[in-house]
């Protein structure tokens, strides 16, 4: 061991600087561990305080401290980048160093080589040699044996043979399905594919003769919210509880039930759904139908597609919704696209989103995020201003969306509250509820935030708060959930009439032809004319609760009760009693 | 003492297999060489962000293998619509007009705002504290004209072999693209 | 009155194309009155073109510089500073990229992908060290590489790496050699460039894995001579070979080698080779004959065997291809949905494999297949590389003097001084004399 001063010295550098690079190293690791658990941009104190602001805007104090917190953010992370850096050199500075020093006190210290004699140097290299094959031997086996982990580790779910491959490429890809098997658009219009018929509109322009009367009815086996929807010669209706959701398909003509079939086992979905309120249930959501399939959602975030004959074409688990009245949006379709408002969370930053399904498929064509909590509904899409829009209501926005690609079109900060009614497009004008507040018509060929700009005229009088209004291109129909029926002039706004039926009114107004059905929850349904004067023109008692909106195809009206599913059509069809 | 090995030895066995392989190598690599340099570019290549297929996801902001990345938001200003409200500054419904914290969209205060005329405002970009987050080109095309858009800056970038941020983008937005033209710049709105 | 029409016309053609670009954005472009000019977007131009070629220049000349004061001036003190200006350069200036070992990679994607073309600096970086090396060795090593330049300036105090060891680690850089060239060639991605453990350092940024990978190299590199060129650098296998068949020799010794074992020691990294013992006695030499004669039979043996359990691994390996990953992901995501984030990296790259499900499965099956052929080729090469490092290992080249093993030795120089024989050339001893008696 040289102990010379140069030696002594150089051993001492090299101490002081390896204890130095230690500690600067320390610091670094320290602090790029600690920054790797706190994103400074995704901080949650932040969030809050942005939400308590968005609930009281002119809390100059609460405003302040968002200032501070998010200076103090933005402080740290620039002093960040700069220790890392000023850090980083220290660091190789000092290693440097140390690798200097120690290595000339090293080669000061050495000692100079003494070679020893060799005994058996050709058997030690023989020897040497041997242990060197038998080490290549095991590194082979210890590659072949990470091969095999690499394999297993990594299970790979796509095809393993060609024929596997070729069997991927005959399945249904997002081309769409040939064009014959697309219902043409008329068949839309006069079946009712969704929520408020094809168009949402509530309103058909055919009229049946006089009263209508009950033709037939029967029992749907499990309770449910949804309205029913018919295509062809079929209705549908969806029911379930916590066990057991299903799909229930009758003859349109007799009642008879032709088909039921459970929606379970969908992947994804967990066995034990989260609270759903029981005043909603599970069976809120209005089925959809292509004339292909049927779609059916459930408040759990299970959605199913069924073939028109009960086999199931694909199940999907959307869930879970965080709603605090339970999810009750219902499906829109147009074409083969499937459009779901999935609306969740008690503010504006948990997750509530638009998706766009495939129908054939259930494949998402596109999702689009959306700033608002959780709403109640329904999407309805319309070809308004040279576009195919999907109109969405929330609290507080009014967005409209492209059907093909989901972009944003326009958005208009209009509502408040709850939002339950959906809107209706009729006569070119989009009308809004913003319950308790507004009745809104805007019209739709705006681009971008349009608040201020696109509003025709708003109306204050006999806001509902559940029941979603219904139009004709002349007229605009309100009714509130005490039974107050308001009527307003499409144009401008005015308000024509408004009568109080007194009774409580849960279902949304339809129009046929020229008149103004509301369906009351104790079973009343109550005609009136559409138009500039109030006249009742008839009303005929239902011994049945109502809580869903009516569906009107081929003649007849569809009202699905607490216990029974009804068939109305004109006083002479009644050809035998009701069963 | 010793005089120097003589300086030409005759040709040994091995020197001759060496001088083999030697010009083995040498005609091996020159053909290999010669074969790509015949399309070789001049100038090399460079990383580019595709601003039509970028999803502003905000990885730019945290894989570059620099602490700062080297991607930036850039404005075209040419499309910009220099609204009061501007969705890539502001959030979609701000406390005020005003470039208070709570109200901006930008996390590092990187976007300022200078009034130009009634009702006009511009937009540019401080790429010193720029992150590359994509917030605002997501406010920006979500809701306005598109002008904001991110863009590799090469007086910061590596140009690394292979780009970390190419690897996870997941809308396949990075590529090459020669060094003489190494940006993709918008010039309308979509 | 066509004068006037045609300019009606070219108006009416601008008028309707500023109306369809209007017609594209949401917010018409502003009318300004008070006279503002609108910025144009700043555009800052990448690196110079010359300077790419000025570094190819450096590269060049450094070469010529290691090989020298290799073989001229045999300076290892030259050598030295000529790798601390390399690492200055290469190393922290130029960051480590564009360099020689990741450049292989590079020319495997060009390859076979045409729409790749290799820029001429990077043809340049992969192949002159090799043309170096066929002349003068591991000259690239020793004065050139600035990973090499690091890990000496931290070598303190070499430990001697048993043979066992050494060959069995040795395996490795010939490893990844094939499994980067097969990322590359089948455009999976340059697997060489992503786990370079000690280009973070001269970036000084990186992430938590690789900077913690750098340090733990240097840290051994402080006891062990070179770790990451001895065990890890794929390149460094390259200029092996080429320097085997090299026109100039590192020797030891300027004259004569007079076998005094001073210089058994004096290689941190386990080059130095013996002069072969006497006559190896006859019962040896039938039994090494037959050994010989085994492990050349047993040569395609195991690269059959390599490429049989290679082709194996295809499905899990072809996962490093992000075609082939997203194709993975899509897949899980149908039978077992996760709820990503709305908007998060894995949501958009999920809906756009749904958008398009048939493209992105046509691209991972084209992959897949790349990839099954690329992994027989890479079980072949790890079975050759064994059974040939199994023969190298039994094979005793005949040597007379002291000197290093001409693929191993890194060309640095410190083994010079340790010679009486140098010395004596640069005069700090004086000649032996002759010890015949008078």
């Amino acid at each position: 061991m040289n102990t010379s001063a140069l030696y002594r010295a150089l051993a001492l550098t090299a101490w002081i600087a390896g204890a130095f690079s230690l500690l600067v190293g320390g610091i670094l690791v320290y602090e790029h561990v600690e920054a790797a658990t706190r994103d400074p941009w995704k901080s949650p104190q932040m969030l809050a305080l942005m939400e308590k602001l968005a609930a009281e805007p002119k809390n100059e104090a609460l405003q302040n401290e968002i200032r501070q917190l998010d200076l103090k953010v933005r402080r740290d992370f620039r002093r960040r980048l700069a220790l890392d850096k000023s850090g980083g050199w220290l660091l190789l500075g000092g290693a440097l160093v140390l690798a200097l020093a120690a290595g000339n006190a090293a080669a000061l210290s050495k000692a100079p080589p003494l070679p020893q004699p060799k005994s058996d140097a050709a058997g030690q290299s023989l020897r040497l040699a041997s242990h060197a094959r038998w080490s290549l031997a095991g590194v082979g086996l210890v590659v072949a044996g990470s091969l095999l982990i690499a394999r297993l580790g990594n299970p790979s779910l796509l095809p393993a043979s060609e024929a596997g491959w070729q069997k991927l490429a005959v399945q249904p890809d997002a081309t769409p399905a040939p064009a014959e098997d697309v219902p043409v658009r008329s068949e839309f219009e006069t079946n009712w594919p969704r929520f408020r018929g094809w168009d949402g509109s509530g309103a058909v322009a055919w009229d049946l003769k006089g009263t209508p009367g009950v033709l037939w009815q029967c029992a749907v086996p499990a309770p449910g919210h949804s309205s029913p929807v018919v295509w062809g010669d079929r209705v549908f209706i969806s029911g379930g509880k916590a066990d057991r959701r299903e799909v229930f398909c009758y003859n349109a003509a007799s009642g008879g039930l032709l088909w039921r079939r459970a929606i379970e086992n969908v992947p994804g979905s967990p066995s034990k759904a989260g609270d759903i309120p029981e005043d909603t249930g599970y069976a809120a959501p209005t089925m959809a139908t292509d004339g292909q399939r049927v779609y059916a959602m459930f408040g759990n975030g299970d959605l199913g597609a069924l073939n028109l004959d009960g086999t199931v074409a694909w199940t999907k688990y959307l869930g879970p919704f965080k709603n605090s009245y339970g999810y009750a949006a219902s499906l829109a379709v147009w074409g083969n696209n499937l459009v779901a408002q999935m609306d969740s969370g008690d503010t504006r930053a948990e997750g509530s989103k638009l998706i766009s399904l495939q129908g054939a498929s259930g494949r998402v064509m596109w999702e689009r995020s959306r700033p608002v909590p959780a709403s109640w509904a329904t999407p309805i899409v319309v070809e308004a201003a040279g576009r195919r829009q999907v109109i969405t209501l929330a609290n507080p926005w009014i967005i409209a969306y492209a059907l093909e690609g989901g972009q944003e079109l326009w958005r208009a900060q209009l509502l408040e509250n709850e939002v339950v009614p959906s809107p209706v497009f009729a006569g070119g004008l989009i009308f809004a509820l913003s319950p308790g507040s507004k009745l809104m018509a805007l019209r739709p060929d705006g681009a971008g935030d349009v608040s201020k700009s696109h509003m025709a005229w708003a109306s204050e009088e006999n806001v509902p708060d559940i029941a979603s209004p219904v139009a004709n291109g002349e007229f605009v129909f309100t009714v509130t959930s005490g039974g107050e029926a308001t009527c307003f002039e499409a144009r401008g706004g005015k308000k024509d009439w408004e009568t109080n039926l007194d009774m409580e009114v849960q279902s949304s107004p339809a129009l046929m032809g020229g008149r103004l059905l509301i369906l009351g929850g104790k079973g009343a349904l109550v005609t009136l004319e559409a138009g500039r004067e109030c006249r009742e023109l008839g009303r005929i008692q239902l011994p049945d609760k109502f809580t869903a909106s009516p569906a009107f195809a081929n003649g007849r009206i569809y009202l699905r009760g607490a216990t029974n599913l009804y068939c109305l059509g004109p006083a002479e069809a009644q050809t035998a009693k009701p069963r | 003492m010793d005089a120097k090995p003589p300086a030409h030895d005759p040709l040994t066995r091995r020197q001759f297999l060496g001088n083999g392989a030697r010009l083995l190598a040498m005609t091996g690599l020159g053909a290999a060489a010669g074969a790509l340099a015949s399309r070789a570019s001049g100038a090399g290549w460079v990383w580019q962000i595709d601003p039509a297929k970028c999803l502003h996801c905000g990885n730019c902001a945290t894989q570059c293998v620099l602490e700062q990345s080297a991607v930036k938001c850039v404005h075209a200003y040419a499309v910009c619509g220099y609204c009061q409200l501007c969705t890539g500054f502001f959030w979609p419904e701000p406390n005020q007009l005003t470039t208070a914290a709570e109200n901006q969209v930008c996390p590092t205060a990187a976007i300022r705002r200078r009034y130009v005329e009634d009702p006009y405002y511009q937009y540019s970009i401080d790429e010193t504290l720029c992150i590359g987050c994509a917030k605002c080109v997501e406010g920006c095309t979500r809701f306005g004209n598109g002008s904001l858009f991110l863009q590799v800056r090469h007086d910061r970038c590596l140009h690394c072999n292979e780009c970390a941020i190419a690897r996870t983008c997941p809308g396949e937005a990075f590529r090459r693209v020669p060094a003489g033209q190494p940006y993709l710049l918008k010039t309308t709105s979509r | 009155m066509p004068r006037r029409l045609k300019l009606t016309g070219a108006l009416g053609m601008l008028l309707l194309a500023a109306l369809m670009i209007c017609a594209e954005q949401r917010f018409p472009p502003p009318d300004f009155e008070s006279g503002y000019h609108l910025p144009a977007p700043s555009t800052p131009a990448p690196r110079q073109e010359w300077l790419q070629y000025a570094d190819t220049g450096v590269l060049l000349a450094g070469l010529g510089a290691a090989a020298w004061l290799i073989y001229a001036k045999r300076s290892r003190r030259g050598l030295f500073w000529l790798s601390v200006f390399s690492l200055a350069y290469f190393g922290f200036y130029r960051k480590g990229c564009i360099c020689p070992i990741g450049a292989p990679q590079n020319i495997a994607y060009a390859l076979f992908n045409p729409g790749y073309a290799v820029p001429v600096t990077t043809l340049v970086f992969c192949f002159a060290p090799i043309v170096a090396a066929l002349l003068a060795g591991r000259a690239f090593c020793g004065g050139v590489c600035p990973h090499g330049a690091l890990q000496d300036l931290v070598l303190i105090k070499p430990v001697t790496v048993p043979l066992w060891l050494e060959e069995a680690l040795g395996t490795i850089p010939w490893l990844f050699l094939g499994a980067g060239l097969i990322c590359a060639g089948t455009g999976a991605g340059f697997l060489i460039c992503r786990y370079d453990p000690l280009v973070p350092i001269f970036r000084l940024s990186g992430g938590t894995f690789i900077l913690t990978a750098g340090a733990v190299f240097l840290l051994a590199g402080m006891f062990v001579g070179r770790p990451y060129c001895r065990f890890l650098c794929p390149y460094g296998g390259l200029l092996r070979l080429a320097s085997l068949a090299s026109k100039w020799r590192v020797r030891v010794t300027p004259d004569t080698c007079t076998q005094c074992r001073l210089c058994e020691q004096s290689c941190p990294f386990g080059a130095m080779r013996e002069p072969a013992p006497p006559a190896a006695q006859a019962k040896w030499l039938g039994t090494q004959r037959r050994r010989l004669g085994w492990l050349l039979a047993l040569l395609p043996v195991l690269m059959a065997v390599g490429a049989w359990s290679g082709s194996k691994l295809s499905p899990a390996a072809a996962q490093l291809d992000p075609a082939v990953a997203l194709a993975e992901r899509y897949t899980l995501q149908q039978s077992h949905p996760v709820q990503y984030g709305v908007m998060t990296p894995e949501s958009l790259s999920l809906q756009r494999a749904a958008m398009d499900a048939k493209a992105v499965l046509t691209a991972a099956a084209d992959a897949r297949h790349r990839f099954e052929l690329a992994c027989w080729l890479f079980g072949g090469w790890a079975g050759l590389v064994i059974g040939l490092k199994l023969i190298a290992v039994s094979v005793r080249p005949a040597r007379s003097d002291y000197e290093p093993d001409r693929g191993a030795c890194m060309a640095c120089g410190r083994c010079f001084m340790a010679c009486p024989n140098e010395r004596v050339r640069l005069g700090l001893m004086p000649a032996a004399e002759d010890p015949a008696p008078s």
